[in-house]
């Protein structure tokens, strides 16, 4: 279980290269605000 | 993507023993651990908000997230403010007094530093600042900000050393500090600025757990040393590092060399390396390349005139650091520089690259090489 702190550009850039590379392994962002992403 | 992303949940604690996080549901406000196997802090940073009177007033904005910006544009659409204070002179600031004064808003700007955009040298700076006010923002130099005078939650005027600015917005672009609370509180150790230390594959200190982002620290390759870079840009790289390794790969970061870029109206602005302050705290000795030209042939349409400062070590020429003030065009060139950077290009090493020319994109000696040629002369 990969769990990643905070989903803006770092936190899922990070997410979905790990994806890339493992398909299988189980991944869970948190993200304080309502928002992931905005400026990735 | 198959990515489970829960928003509204905020990370309260990390138990770095036990492999698990608190984590605060803000919907249900239930509090739970979740165990993990690899933690990654990708927590950002947060504006500058100093301690003042009358800060937490409605009426005064930082832009730093997509909630802010939006909350910010809704009360320019509803309450039709006249006058803004844009309080930092730096990248926010710029882009704000641009943003607000294409609303028709009359701007104020304090900087407390001697010129604004104080990642450049005040000479450099000083030309920003003259596009500034010949554009009708009225700067303040020199002018440090006490407080904020407000009613019913509201701030009607911002006092400073110098006096009383009446205004009806205010807009903060102090710079940022790292979200490094709950790394710090978990014992994992920090770096410059209260960023996290990481290593080049983004590893904390702390087995397991990893940070990447506007949180961490960067080594810097020109002066060598841990570095905070809170840039969107560093925070991409960094977070696909972190994944890489995270994923079974092998990737390391190589560094920063301080690259910004920004721009106010037709005037543009960037800079990468050191500027003269950063190189007199190394103690390293210098030579400077000033010029002023222009960014096409003088006689073909559309040229627009730049400034190009290079600053470079005295005895090895090894190149230290560029900055570009401009019209259209000038500023992205500071790429050339922020690459020969990357390779640890010396002042001889820029003298004769292979740049492209042709009149419609810039004459036959671009001016960073006509500035590294003066730094050149200087020894």
């Amino acid at each position: 279980m990969l769990v990643i702190i905070g989903g803006d550009a770092a936190g899922m850039s990070a997410a979905s290269q790990v994806r890339r590379l493992q398909p299988a392994t189980d991944i869970l962002v948190f993200e304080r605000g309502p928002h992931t992403s905005f400026s990735a | 993507m198959n990515i489970n992303v829960q928003t509204r949940h905020e990370v309260t604690a990390i138990d770095p023993e036990k492999q698990k996080v608190l984590v605060n549901n803000l919907h249900s406000a239930i509090e739970y651990w979740q165990n993990y196997d690899q933690l990654l802090i990708a927590t950002g940073a947060r504006p500058v908000r100093p301690p003042l009177e009358g800060i937490d007033s409605r009426n005064i904005y930082d832009v730093n997230n997509l909630v802010n910006g939006s909350l910010l544009k809704q009360a320019l659409a509803e309450q039709q403010p006249k006058t803004a204070v844009i309080v930092g002179g730096g990248y926010i600031g710029l882009e704000m007094a641009e943003a607000l004064q294409m609303r028709g808003l009359k701007i104020t700007m304090i900087q407390r530093n001697v010129q604004v955009m104080p990642t450049l040298d005040p000479d450099m700076g000083e030309r920003l600042g003259r596009a500034l006010r010949e554009k009708g923002i009225d700067l303040h130099v020199n002018e440090t900000v006490q407080g904020f005078e407000h009613k019913d939650g509201l701030a009607f005027a911002v006092t400073t050393d110098k006096g009383t600015i009446p205004c009806d917005l205010i807009i903060l672009g102090l710079g940022v500090t790292p979200n490094s609370e709950l790394a710090a509180n978990a014992g994992i150790p920090l770096g410059p600025k209260g960023s996290i230390r990481v290593n080049d594959l983004q590893q904390t200190e702390t087995p397991n757990i990893w940070a990447a982002g506007d949180c961490a620290q960067s080594y810097h390759l020109v002066s060598r040393k841990p570095v905070h870079a809170a840039m969107g840009t560093v925070a991409n790289k960094q977070g696909r590092i972190a994944g890489m390794n995270l994923g079974g790969q092998y990737a390391a970061f190589p560094g920063v060399v301080g690259t910004a870029i920004t721009k106010f109206m037709d005037t543009e602005c960037a800079r990468t390396g050191l500027n003269e302050r950063e190189i007199k705290a190394l103690g390293l000795h210098y030579s400077i390349g000033l010029i002023e030209g222009h960014t096409l042939p003088r006689y073909y349409p559309g040229s627009s005139k730049i400034c190009v400062k290079v600053l470079a070590e005295k005895g090895s020429g090894r190149l230290l650091g560029v900055q570009i003030v401009g019209g259209r065009g000038s500023a992205k060139r500071i790429d050339i520089a922020a690459t020969a950077l990357h390779a640890g290009f010396s002042l001889e090493d820029l003298l004769y690259l292979d740049l492209s020319y042709a009149p419609p994109f810039a004459g036959v000696w671009d001016p960073i090489v006509i500035a590294a040629r003066m730094a050149l002369k200087e020894g």
